[in-house]
């Protein structure tokens, strides 16, 4: 996932949101090496330098991950230019990108061995050390919590909650609400056992079932920490669209009722208030 | 977003595969063969069970069925058009779909033996692969039009592809006699076709639920965590409504405004700003508030520029909550004293 030693470029970094979180990153501490924008007429960002393309980006900063606000309709073309020039890890901000356009940028991530998390997400943090992504930090108290979300907002309200009743957050991975993700909660989980992280709060949502296939699968493998899970969307009808693009009851395995009675019987705590999280 | 029978129809034929000859009418018409299938263009499920699609077999007939089936609503839906059909005599009928899969990551192919309108009774007969692996697992017969097909879906941005019933007739021709097809919303922008169906009328998300107490949130993920602490508190949702990142007063008073529109009485606001700052959503509330007193606002405002946004409901003697959970007991409680 991210260990705060990254070599970050931004791109995208002349548009808005892109500006307003480099300069965000850069205080927090996230070591962002240059931006890379198809606006010729801006050469620095907050001091960071602006280049045309990924390939330089590489080969002058030698770059390993990006964070990408790129527009949706560019957003493909963006995220393959950055895996061609050999970047490893790529943080996809960017919502609203067509799902075709995101299988064809899982397959080439796959055959590259790039980390593709995202996109529609709000990126990773490492509380006190690094955060590649746009969450608001002081929601993001330092400690020992592994928070992994398919929801953007109710990872910051409910890291917030962590921050000011619980021993806090050892880091924050916004996996994103979109039904095509290039990192899973299986993948998620994979990381959080390399780290040797004890406490994990998983966030999911109506719709799919990754959050029950990744904790079969995190449990199928050995992981012994204690796990809690808190799922927005009870109240959701059906086949309705709830916002973003996931959030929609897929008949009954895609909902609420079904994925608690699962992991319940795997012996996985779901919570239904945010402040059973505590303590 | 769902997509008109016809639309899909035309689409097949433009890729190559067979449809019956078929025009569709809104008002004025010709008769153009008979007899005629006559099929309701409404984007429900279950339209045949529900009286959507009706035989024509001559002239009388076919104008009292049109006209019956431009007025009739189906499950609550006014139709866009009528599709009259040719009659295609039918040897056996097959079911073939294409879906985008979220979990296996890839475009996933459904085949049955058996198509038609029970297929929801025949899910054990539906076989799951894929464009890696078809070949062994559909006959020739019917796997010839997957090429097609899986076009298609790539180009039109499709999420869903559903052709039942697949049908062969006396001759063993193929004939798609229904599609559904599903447009991937995020692909809107390069599919122009697409955009004279587009209905979504507000900057922000908005579902309709049978509730009474208004919510209002920036994500979609928190305001279905709202709505459910409400649900769970004992009270009842009017909406989902996700102002999205980024809202700005204009766009938090036309959210009031509509659920105002709807009748409802007491309104939960719940903003997490990130993106969207706190201070615009709070002048939007005063001006709101000043001009319908008579609607109770609970409001959680917490993150960019939280501290301006409490000065601004301070000085206008607008409470706020520290937190979801209280502003949700309060409001949930007030209601339940008036009753």
């Amino acid at each position: 996932m991210i260990n705060g030693n990254e070599r970050v470029c931004v791109q995208g970094i002349t548009g808005k949101y892109g500006k307003l979180h480099t300069e965000k990153m850069l205080k927090y501490g996230t070591n962002i090496v240059c931006g890379v924008s198809k606006n010729k007429s801006v050469k620095y960002i907050n001091g960071v330098e602006v280049l045309d393309n990924m390939y330089d980006a590489v080969k002058k900063h030698n770059v390993d991950t990006s964070i990408v606000f790129v527009p949706a309709p560019y957003a493909k073309e963006a995220v393959f230019e950055a895996i061609n020039a050999g970047v490893k890890k790529i943080i996809i901000i960017t919502e609203h990108i067509p799902q075709q356009d995101m299988l064809d940028i899982y397959n080439i991530s796959k055959d590259n061995d790039v980390i593709i998390i995202g996109p529609n997400c709000p990126g990773v943090i490492l509380p006190g050390i690094s955060k590649i992504g746009i969450m608001p930090e002081r929601a993001f108290k330092p400690g020992d919590i592994a928070v992994i979300s398919r929801s953007g907002t109710l990872m910051y309200e409910i890291s917030n909650y962590l921050s000011l009743y619980s021993s806090g957050i050892k880091v924050g991975i916004g996996l994103g609400g979109d039904p095509i993700i290039g990192t899973s909660i299986e993948d998620a989980f994979d990381y959080i056992m390399k780290e040797n992280i004890k406490k994990v709060v998983v966030i999911g949502e109506v719709g799919g079932n990754d959050e029950i296939k990744g904790i079969e699968k995190a449990l199928e493998k050995g992981y012994n920490g204690d796990i809690k899970v808190f799922f927005a969307g009870r109240t959701a009808p059906k086949g309705k669209r709830m916002g973003h693009a996931g959030a929609i009851i897929e008949g009954y395995e895609g909902s609420i009722e079904y994925k608690e009675k699962k992991l319940k019987e795997i012996g996985v705590n779901v919570i239904s208030q945010i402040p059973e999280l505590g303590g | 977003m769902k997509i008109h029978e016809f639309v899909g129809k035309s689409f097949l034929k433009d890729y190559g595969i067979k449809v019956p000859e078929s025009y569709l009418i809104r008002e004025d018409y010709e008769i153009k063969f008979l007899p005629a299938v006559l099929k309701s263009q409404v984007l429900v499920g279950g339209r045949m069970k529900a009286g959507g699609v009706l035989f024509a077999h001559d002239e009388d007939d076919f104008r009292k069925k049109v006209k019956e089936l431009l007025k009739k609503e189906i499950k609550g839906e006014k139709p866009y058009g009528v599709l009259v059909e040719k009659m295609i005599p039918i040897q056996k009928e097959y079911y073939i779909s294409l879906i985008l899969d979220r979990e296996e990551k890839n475009i996933s192919i459904l085949y049955s033996e058996k198509g038609g309108i029970d297929i929801e009774d025949n899910k054990d007969s539906i076989i799951k692969t894929n464009f890696d692996e078809f070949h062994d697992k559909i006959p020739q017969k019917i796997s010839k039009i997957l090429p097609n097909l899986r076009k298609l879906f790539r180009e039109k941005d499709l999420t869903l592809l559903e052709i039942n019933p697949l049908v062969e007739d006396v001759d063993g021709n193929l004939y798609a006699l229904d599609i559904v097809i599903h447009l991937d919303d995020n692909a809107i922008f390069r599919q122009e076709w697409a955009k004279e169906f587009i209905e979504d009328e507000y900057p922000f998300h908005f579902v309709k639920l049978d509730g009474d107490i208004g919510i209002i949130g920036c994500g979609a993920g928190i305001v279905m965590a709202t709505m459910d602490a409400v649900k769970l508190s004992g009270g009842n949702p009017a909406d989902f409504l996700d102002l999205g990142g980024g809202a700005e007063k204009g766009i938090t008073i036309q959210a009031l405004e509509l659920l105002k529109s709807y009748g409802i009485k007491k309104i939960i606001l719940n903003i997490f700003g990130g993106i969207t700052k706190c201070d615009e959503i709070s002048l939007a509330l005063v001006e709101f508030k000043t001009n319908n007193p008579d609607i109770e606002l609970y409001i959680r405002l917490t993150g960019t520029n939280e501290d301006i946004a409490k000065k601004i409901l301070k000085e206008n003697n607008m409470n706020y909550y520290e937190d979801m959970y209280s502003m949700i007991t309060d409001a949930v409680k007030v209601v339940s004293l008036n009753d």
